[in-house]
C-alpha cells in the first residue's frame, strides 16, 4: 500500500480515537422525578444532562405543557447543581389531555426537553384547554456550541457510531473486494483458475471476518446499553449472525480441501453464493421487519443525526480511516498468503 | 429437454431401486415428529407449531441431501460428464431434490396434523400452509442440492453440507416459520404476501445462482 495511504490511515485513526471521546455532549434533558400529577401543586425535581442550571440561576425557567398544546409555568424552588433543578407546577382542575412534557430553559443550555410518562389524577380532561396565565418564552433554538446531539436513551454511547458503523463499512468494502476476486478466479479464459485471485479473495474475506466479529462485539455493547440486552431478536443482528457464519463456513471448505486448483474453484463458488446471501441478508430482509436496529421500516435510522455537523466531522474521517486500515490488512493478509504458498512449494521440491 | 428428462428419470429410479434409503428417510420423518410429540405432548401456540414444524423439515432435508451427489459412483459421474451439459445435470438434480423434499415435508404434515392437531390448527388456512410447504421445500432442496455438490466436490464427505447447508439457509428458515405461522393463524394471502415473495425470491436465487456456477464447478 501506498505511503501516503498509510498515513492517511493512521491520521483518520488517530483522529477519530481522540475527537470521538473528546467531543462534548451538548446538554439535554434526562428525567423528571414526577411519578403522578394532582391538581394543585406538584413538586418535582428537572435533571439534566451536562447542563448548566446553577451557572444560568437567573435565566433559568421550566415549563409543563398538555398535550404540546396548554403551557403551564414552574416555579423553580430551588437549584441544586448543574443537573437539578427542583420547581413545582400549579395545576387547574380541567386539562386538556393527561401528555405531559417537560422543558427547560436557560441561557447557555437553550431550550432542554424530556417527555417522560406521567400519571395524573383527579383531573377533568377537555380537549382543547388552553392557559393564558404562563408568560410562554421557550426559546426553540438548540444548543449553540459545539458537540455531539442529545439522545434521550443513547446519551454517551452515540460516541460508538464512529467506531461501530464504520466497522461494518469496512467489512462491505473487504466482501465486495473478496466477490470481485472470487469472480475472477471463475472467468479465467484458460479454464483453469487463477490462484492469485484466489489468494486475494480469501486474503480480503479473512480481514473482512476480523472487521465482522469487532462489528458485532461493539454492537453488542452498544445493545446492552440502549435496549438492555446483549443480543436482542432484531433482523440486522440475527442477519450480521448469519454472515459471520457463512465466512467461517467459507474458510471451513477451504481448509478442508487440499488439492490448490480444486480448492480455489469451490471457495470461489461458495464465496460468490455467500456474497449474495450476505446482500439479501444484511441489505434487504431487515427493511421488510421489524426490529430495533436503525434503519428500515418503522425506525427512523440515523439520517437525521447524520447530518448534525457535529457527528459528521468525526464520521467521515472514522469511516476513511476504518477502510484504508482494512485494505492495508488485507494487503499484508495477502502477502502472508504468498509466503506461505512458496514455503509450501519449497517443501514440496525439496521432497521430490 | 429430453436429457433433462432422462436424468430426471435416472434419478427417480435410482432412488425407487434403493427403496431401504428412501423407507429410512420416512421413518426418520415419522420418529422425529413422534419424539416431537412424547416430548411436547401438546402445542399450544402457533408459532411453536410452525417451528417445530420446519426444524423437522429442515432436518429431514439435510438427511435425503447428504447422499444427493455421492450416491453416483465416480464412475457413474465421469459417464454423465461425457454425456450431459453440467446445466442438464444441475438441473436434474435440484428438481428431483426440491420435488423428493417436498414429499418428504408432506409426509412430515401429516404427521404433524396426526399428532399435534387440535385447536391451535383450527383455524390454519390449509391452502397457504400447503404453498408453503411446497416453496420451503424447494428452497430448502435447491440450496442443499447445491451444498452437497460442493460438499461433495471438496471430497471430505458428508459432514460439511451440515457446516455449509446450515448458514445458507437460515434466511429461508426464518421466512417460512413465519409464513407458516401467519398460515396456522388464518391470516389472509395478503398479509402473507411479503414471506410468500421472499420465498419465491430465495427460491430463484438459489436455484439461479446453482443453474450459473455449477457448470463451474463440474469441470475437472
Amino acid at each position: 500500500m501506498n505511503l501516503w495511504l498509510k498515513i492517511i490511515c493512521i491520521a483518520c485513526l488517530i483522529y477519530t480515537a481522540v475527537f470521538s471521546f473528546w467531543h462534548p455532549m451538548a446538554p439535554g434533558g434526562l428525567e423528571v422525578s414526577a411519578k403522578s400529577f394532582h391538581p394543585g401543586r406538584n413538586e418535582f425535581s428537572f435533571t439534566g444532562y451536562g447542563s448548566h442550571f446553577l451557572q444560568e440561576k437567573q435565566s433559568m425557567q421550566v415549563f409543563v405543557t398538555v398535550d404540546s398544546s396548554a403551557v403551564y409555568c414552574a416555579d423553580i424552588l430551588s437549584v441544586t447543581d448543574e443537573a437539578h433543578a427542583i420547581v413545582s407546577v400549579f395545576l387547574p382542575d380541567t386539562l386538556s389531555s393527561n401528555q405531559f412534557g417537560f422543558l427547560a430553559n436557560n441561557n447557555i443550555d437553550g431550550t432542554l426537553l424530556v417527555e417522560a410518562p406521567v400519571g395524573s389524577e383527579g383531573f377533568t380532561f377537555i380537549e382543547g384547554t388552553k392557559n393564558d396565565s404562563c408568560h410562554y418564552e421557550v426559546k426553540q433554538e438548540e444548543h449553540m456550541g459545539f458537540g455531539y446531539p442529545f439522545q434521550p436513551i443513547i446519551i454517551e454511547s452515540i460516541r460508538n457510531l464512529m467506531w461501530h458503523v464504520p466497522m461494518w463499512f469496512t467489512m462491505f468494502a473487504l466482501m465486495i473486494i473478496s466477490f470481485i476476486f472470487s469472480l475472477r478466479t471463475l472467468s479465467n479464459k484458460s479454464g483453469t483458475p487463477d490462484l492469485n485471485f484466489d489468494r486475494k479473495a480469501a486474503a480480503s474475506a479473512g480481514t473482512g471476518l476480523v472487521f465482522c466479529i469487532l462489528g458485532l462485539i461493539t454492537g453488542s455493547i452498544w445493545a446492552r446499553f440502549t435496549w438492555g440486552a446483549w443480543w436482542t431478536n432484531d433482523p440486522q443482528l440475527n442477519g450480521a449472525m448469519v454472515v459471520f457464519m457463512v465466512y467461517v463456513a467459507y474458510f471451513i471448505l477451504r481448509n478442508s480441501t487440499p488439492d490448490h486448483d480444486k480448492r480455489s474453484r469451490i471457495s470461489a463458488i461458495f464465496n460468490i453464493f455467500a456474497f449474495a446471501l450476505m446482500v439479501v441478508l444484511l441489505m434487504v430482509m431487515p427493511r421488510f421487519a421489524e426490529g430495533l436496529h436503525p434503519g428500515k421500516s418503522g425506525n427512523p435510522a440515523f439520517s437525521k443525526y447524520d447530518l448534525d455537523s457535529s457527528l459528521r466531522t468525526v464520521f467521515y474521517p472514522a469511516v476513511l480511516g476504518f477502510v484504508l486500515l482494512g485494505y492495508w490488512f488485507y494487503k499484508i493478509n495477502e502477502k502472508i498468503r504468498i509466503l506461505e504458498d512458496q514455503q509450501e512449494e519449497n517443501h514440496h521440491d525439496e521432497k521430490s | 429437454m429430453s436429457v433433462f428428462s432422462a436424468l430426471f428419470v435416472k434419478e427417480v429410479r435410482l432412488e425407487l431401486r434403493q427403496k431401504h434409503t428412501l423407507a429410512g428417510i420416512f421413518m426418520y420423518v415419522l420418529a422425529t415428529v413422534f419424539v416431537c410429540y412424547l416430548s411436547f405432548e401438546k402445542i399450544e401456540t402457533p408459532r411453536t407449531w410452525g417451528a417445530l414444524m420446519w426444524v423437522t423439515g429442515v432436518f429431514t432435508a439435510f438427511n435425503a441431501m447428504q447422499k444427493a451427489f455421492s450416491s453416483d459412483g465416480n464412475g457413474t459421474q465421469l459417464y454423465l460428464y461425457s454425456l450431459a451439459h453440467p446445466r442438464h445435470i444441475i438441473l436434474a438434480k435440484s428438481m428431483y431434490n426440491a420435488l423428493l423434499v417436498a414429499v418428504l415435508n408432506v409426509i412430515s404434515l401429516a404427521f404433524f396434523l396426526l399428532f399435534f392437531g387440535g385447536e391451535v390448527i383450527a383455524s390454519a388456512d390449509f391452502g397457504q400452509l400447503i404453498l408453503g410447504l411446497f416453496l420451503g421445500s424447494t428452497g430448502l432442496g435447491l440450496a442443499l442440492t447445491f451444498v452437497a455438490s460442493l460438499a461433495y466436490k471438496s471430497g471430505t464427505g458428508v459432514g460439511l453440507v451440515a457446516i455449509l447447508g446450515f448458514p445458507v439457509i437460515i434466511p429461508l428458515l426464518i421466512t417460512i416459520v413465519r409464513h407458516t405461522t401467519f398460515a396456522i393463524e388464518g391470516m389472509s394471502y395478503l398479509q402473507n404476501s411479503l414471506n410468500l415473495l421472499i420465498l419465491v425470491v430465495l427460491n430463484l436465487l438459489s436455484f439461479v445462482l446453482a443453474f450459473i456456477l455449477f457448470p463451474y464447478l463440474w469441470r475437472e
